[in-house]
């Protein structure tokens, strides 16, 4: 079942559309239904997500959350969202009204092109080639430029000091994003993300064959992952109880809700990611020797696991969030220079010296 | 006498009884005779001359180590002229004196400053220009404190035509960027200078007046270097209700209901301090059984305000999880209160001469469940929070307030604690049943966030055993004397101060054996932790400020009274 | 050393300090939620009884209040929240007395603070438990306390109105 090629589907769409018009038309129609196709997703996991943290937080804190809209709160993101949508975009005096207005859109482009790179099933992948990750990593990083523009253009000191914050925090995590990475790319080969995701399906997950490096690798991944979507404990940036905001405290109306949006698209990619290059995708899990066990894994579909394992990331993502405090700004930048950088090389190397002698499974 | 019916339940059947007291009896206006003893909390105010006035200071400062401003009370004795009562106290004898000064011009009033010697002193002497208008020599930094800037008059001096000359003004505050100096020539005369607050090119935020971390409406403007605080000008009044001038118009009873909204999370301690000055002043001995129930209530409120304090930082920290915990633990205790109070913030509970009514049935019962619950989870406390790496960092050296600056700004409690200074009110001078139970005053040196934190954990673990050594031996008897219905207090002026959530808060009563106090002056636990803000701050960076402004642990409308 | 020592202490330490954490809040994810859900709750919802919601003047089941109208809980009151109307009577045998016409309380600027129970020298009034005090309109929270109809107990009057308009006028004074 997990091995239910999607292409089947693409190409039986793509000769149907052929058939009736020409191959340029086609091809277009196909973009705007993918393109519908990724929107509609990222609204309906963002709401899943804004639930999904409300409830987690709530029991983390030994409360309930949402309970009043809907069967046990379940309407109450529809009713934020609906709230956001109608709400009025305030302009203010002397802020740069053109860069002000274009910075969301800078940020939710950002996260919504990241979010057709991850791949859903085999042959269900919108942005695949060979350089997959890597087109991952330059595009991810587009969306600090909307939040230094937000910072900058607001016209606002806590705006500006949190988007300078922001810019140094999530460059700097980019490098221990980037080595992770590449110590995953030394073990698969490839940086293509269909390609890494067969290669699992075929060998075992990531995080097993390169275990103790592997390990590490994930777990700096994580952190570093954290801090790249400005979540708490690294939520410098927009950190409520020095500068109400950071850099988003100025907009109102759904641009702010572009931000919201992709702060929680951006951990859901974060944790994606996590889950295709360590976790196998959408590749089952399969444990030698067990196999009955392994039969009934393969049963599910590849959707349900690539969705089950990078909402088993979030949870992660989520359990670090609500148990720690804040760091400071310098502390962040020293965790990362001083510890994740330093170790994510280490590890690199571990990893090169694990398959120069092939110690990996 | 209408208050032999204690409590509303107490009178049910008892319409005959009630008919029987001698009612015409008590409210006959006649002055308070003095007792033939002073009152232990009388001040023996020794009067200096303004002109000699900082060479006394000085004296006593250096020569007798009267390190510690405990008080500066401005005062306006109508003919008698305007003045100051300074209550110093030394950290290494003990000893304690009062004194006053007088100045009789009402038009130009000019003392001399003693900020060269107590660095508090700066904001009480704004404190006083603001509301009496004297203006004090020497003083770095003579701008208003709590009134606007364009407010007109002085409101506290008896004469003031407040409203008459305040309408209601539609236009922002201004916010002056300098201040005015005042010295004193050698030839006698005064020379006026202004003052920059800030220097030309320093980046000012503004933290507050609506800002999530400064608990309450309270309003730094920061001046930044990058992310460095260069400088801090803390401006108050944003919740300025003027309860002192209030208190002037309104009977002893009355004057009560206000103190639980000085420190809304010691309104027990505030109500216990005002109360028990009254009741010394007038000589009225309170039961023991009233005594313990107030240690217990005090107590309790500590924990309660600490559980806050340990909740906010939490909170101004980002770890919003703990935050919660510390709620969940703190609702126990406003159970508690709820019960036998009736209120769970304004508490509304001790009266001048007892409490207001008797114990619960239930208090006992939910105390002895609630020492243990809370113990087992102080712990939690520490294991997702204190013991944490990332708070560690936040907090260990971050904003070190030495034993020196602590004593010199007057910062009382846990955060003087913090710093090495014993400065317990409890075991300085033993009131209520403190004085009957062991329990130790928890010190440390470090004087850093960490300690000041630490130092609070702590103190809830004493309150605890306190609690637990006087929740079984309440002693039998009244829970409250009976008292005259009109409550006069001799003429004199008393201070009483006990031990708050967060430092001493002291009452100053003058009296001039009327039915309502003719000044009635609260040392504010917060106004020193304010006014200390600047300097703990100054070189930290501006997350520290959050965590600096947290674990120093002020509560506004305390600060602005 | 000393220094790559520290390091690899403090990391290690950090990181052990860090899983304690984690360990505790996920061990409160899983105990019991304390929410309290109001409004839902509201049937089983139980006040203390010396909670201070709003003034009352208790009726007994004739209509009856103790009310005499003296006016001490009206000096009481810091907040000038009471008003008390009454009228000056002759009863039968001849005697003038005051009579209570209209009890007038202001929630919205009442601070609870027990004053005028405490004057209350025939337990006229109390505060009972009840806290949905919100309104649309200001003038709903000026409330009048006796029932329309409704007049004192008649054992009182006997004794008690003299010596109790004594102190109130006194005091006024």
């Amino acid at each position: 079942m997990f091995d239910f090629d999607f292409k089947i589907v693409t190409e039986w769409l793509h000769a149907l559309l052929t058939g009736v018009m020409p191959e340029w038309a086609a091809i277009l129609t196909e973009s705007i239904l993918v393109a519908l196709a990724i929107i509609t997703l990222y609204a309906v996991f963002a709401i899943v997500l804004i639930y999904m943290e409300r409830k987690v937080c709530a029991a983390f804190q030994c409360r309930l959350g949402p309970m009043r809209v809907g069967p046990w709160g379940t309407l109450q993101v529809f009713g934020d969202v609906f709230k956001m949508l109608t709400k009025e975009i305030i302009n203010l005096r002397k802020t740069d009204m053109f860069l002000h207005n274009l910075a969301p859109f800078l940020v939710v482009t950002a996260s919504m092109t990241t979010f057709a790179c991850l791949p859903w099933n085999k042959g269900a992948q919108i942005i695949d080639f060979n350089v997959g990750i890597f087109f991952f990593l330059a595009i991810s990083s587009l969306g600090v430029v909307g939040i230094l523009l937000a910072g900058w253009s607001s016209n606002n000191k806590y705006s500006l000091i949190g988007a300078m914050r922001s810019g140094a925090q999530i460059i700097s995590y980019e490098l221990s994003i980037g080595m992770t990475m590449l110590t995953m790319i030394c073990l698969t080969g490839t940086m293509s993300f269909s390609e890494i995701c067969a290669q699992q399906a075929a060998e075992g997950w990531n995080i097993f064959r390169g275990h103790i490096p592997a390990v590490i690798a994930f777990v700096i991944y994580l952190i570093a992952g954290n801090a790249e979507c400005n979540r708490g404990p690294f939520d410098l940036p927009e950190c409520e109880s020095e500068l109400t905001a950071g850099y988003h405290t100025e907009y109102s109306g759904m641009h702010f809700g572009y931000y919201y949006l992709a702060e929680y698209l951006n951990l859901f990619i974060c944790a994606g990611m996590a889950s295709t290059i360590f976790l196998g995708g959408w590749a089952p899990l399969v444990i030698p020797g067990l196999e009955g066990f392994n039969e009934v894994m393969a049963c599910i579909p590849g959707a349900v696991w690539f969705v089950g394992k990078t909402f088993f990331v979030v949870f992660l993502l989520m359990w670090l969030r609500w148990t720690f405090p804040r760091l400071r700004i310098d502390q962040i930048l020293s965790l990362e220079w001083k510890y994740l950088v330093p170790l994510s090389m280490i590890n690199l190397v571990l990893m090169a010296l694990v398959i120069a002698y092939g110690l990996h499974f | 006498m209408d208050n032999e019916k204690l409590t509303t339940e107490s009178v049910k059947p008892a319409a005959p009884t009630a008919a029987a007291t001698p009612r015409p009896v008590a409210p006959k206006p006649a002055a308070p005779a003095a007792p033939a003893v002073p009152a232990e909390n009388l001040c023996e105010l020794q009067v200096v001359a303004p002109e000699a006035l900082h060479a006394e200071m000085k004296r006593l400062h250096d020569e007798e180590q009267m390190d510690f401003l405990e008080c500066l009370t401005g005062m306006d004795w109508e003919a008698d002229g305007l003045g100051v009562i300074y209550h110093l106290e030394s950290t290494v004898t003990g000893k304690r004196v009062c004194l006053k000064t007088v100045t009789t011009d009402r038009e130009n009033p000019l003392l001399p400053s003693v900020t060269d010697l107590w660095d508090v002193a700066n904001i009480y002497e704004r404190e006083v220009f603001d509301f009496y208008g004297i203006k004090f020599t020497g003083h770095p930094d003579m701008r208003r404190v709590f009134m606007r800037e364009d407010w007109v008059g002085y409101p506290f001096r008896k004469d003031d035509e407040t409203e008459k000359n305040n309408p209601l003004r539609m236009d922002n505050e201004p916010l002056a960027d300098d201040t005015e100096v005042l010295t004193l020539q050698a030839d006698g005369t005064v020379k006026s200078n202004r003052r920059e607050i800030f220097e030309d090119g320093d980046y000012v935020v503004n933290i507050g007046p609506q800002h999530p971390s400064t608990h309450g409406v309270l309003h730094f403007r920061v001046a930044l270097e990058g992310e460095r605080i260069k400088k801090i000008d803390p401006v108050l009044g944003y919740i300025h209700r003027g309860i002192e001038k209030m208190n002037e118009s309104l009977t002893y009873p009355q004057t009560l209901a206000l103190t639980d909204r000085l420190d809304y999370l010691g309104a027990m301690q505030s109500r216990h301090a005002l109360c028990m000055c009254i009741e010394k002043a007038m000589g009225v001995e309170v039961s023991d059984r009233v005594k313990v129930i107030r240690t217990i209530m005090d107590e309790l409120q500590r924990i309660d305000s600490h559980i806050l304090f340990f909740s906010c930082l939490c909170q101004d920290l980002g770890a919003t999880t703990a935050f919660l915990y510390g709620f969940r633990d703190r609702e126990k205790i406003l159970d508690i209160f709820e019960e036998t109070c009736g209120g769970r913030l304004i508490l509304n509970y001790n009266t001048i001469g007892g409490v207001m009514a008797d114990l619960h049935p239930n208090f006992q019962k939910r105390v002895k469940e609630f020492i243990p619950y809370m113990r087992r989870n102080i712990k939690e406390y520490y294991d997702i929070f204190v013991g944490n790496v990332i708070f560690h960092n936040r907090a260990k050296g971050v904003g070190v307030l030495t034993k020196e600056q602590a004593i010199s700004f007057g910062c009382t409690g846990g955060t003087g604690r913090a710093s090495g200074w014993h400065n317990d009110v409890r075991k300085r001078m033993p009131y209520a049943a403190y004085d009957k139970v062991q329990f130790n005053e928890v010190v440390r040196t470090e004087g850093d966030s960490y300690a000041r934190l630490l130092v609070r954990l702590d103190e809830i673990m004493e309150s605890l055993s306190i609690i637990e050594q006087l929740i079984d031996n309440i002693p039998e008897g009244s829970f409250q004397e009976k008292m005259k219905p009109i409550i006069k207090v001799p003429a004199g002026t008393y201070y009483t101060a006990v031990e708050g959530s967060r430092g001493e808060f002291g009452v100053l009563l003058e009296s001039k054996g009327d039915k309502s106090p003719y000044r009635l002056h609260y040392r504010s636990t917060g106004l020193p932790l304010v006014a200390v803000m600047d300097t703990v701050c100054s070189g930290n960076m501006l997350a520290d400020l959050i965590t600096i402004g947290g674990t120093v642990d002020y509560i506004v409308p305390d600060v602005d009274r | 050393m000393n220094e790559e020592k520290n390091y690899i202490e403090g990391l290690l330490g950090g990181i052990r300090t860090l899983c304690v954490g984690l360990k505790t809040s996920m061990r409160e994810f899983f105990t019991k939620k304390i929410t309290e859900q109001y409004p839902e709750n509201r049937n089983e919802l139980q006040m203390f009884e010396r909670f201070r919601g709003s003034l009352t003047m208790p009726h007994n089941e004739n209509n009856e209040h103790k009310c005499i109208a003296c006016g001490l809980c009206q000096m009481a009151c810091p907040n000038g929240s009471i008003n008390v109307v009454s009228e000056m009577v002759e009863t039968e045998d001849g005697k003038k007395k005051k009579q209570l016409v209209r009890y007038e309380y202001n929630l919205g600027c009442c601070m609870f603070c027990q004053l005028c129970t405490r004057a209350c020298a025939h337990g006229a009034i109390s505060f009972d438990q009840s806290f949905e005090n919100a309104v649309f309109d200001r003038a709903k929270l000026v409330k009048v306390l006796n029932q329309p109809g409704s007049k004192v107990v008649e054992k009182k009057v006997v004794k008690k109105p003299e010596p109790a308009a004594a102190p109130a006028a006194e005091a006024k004074a």
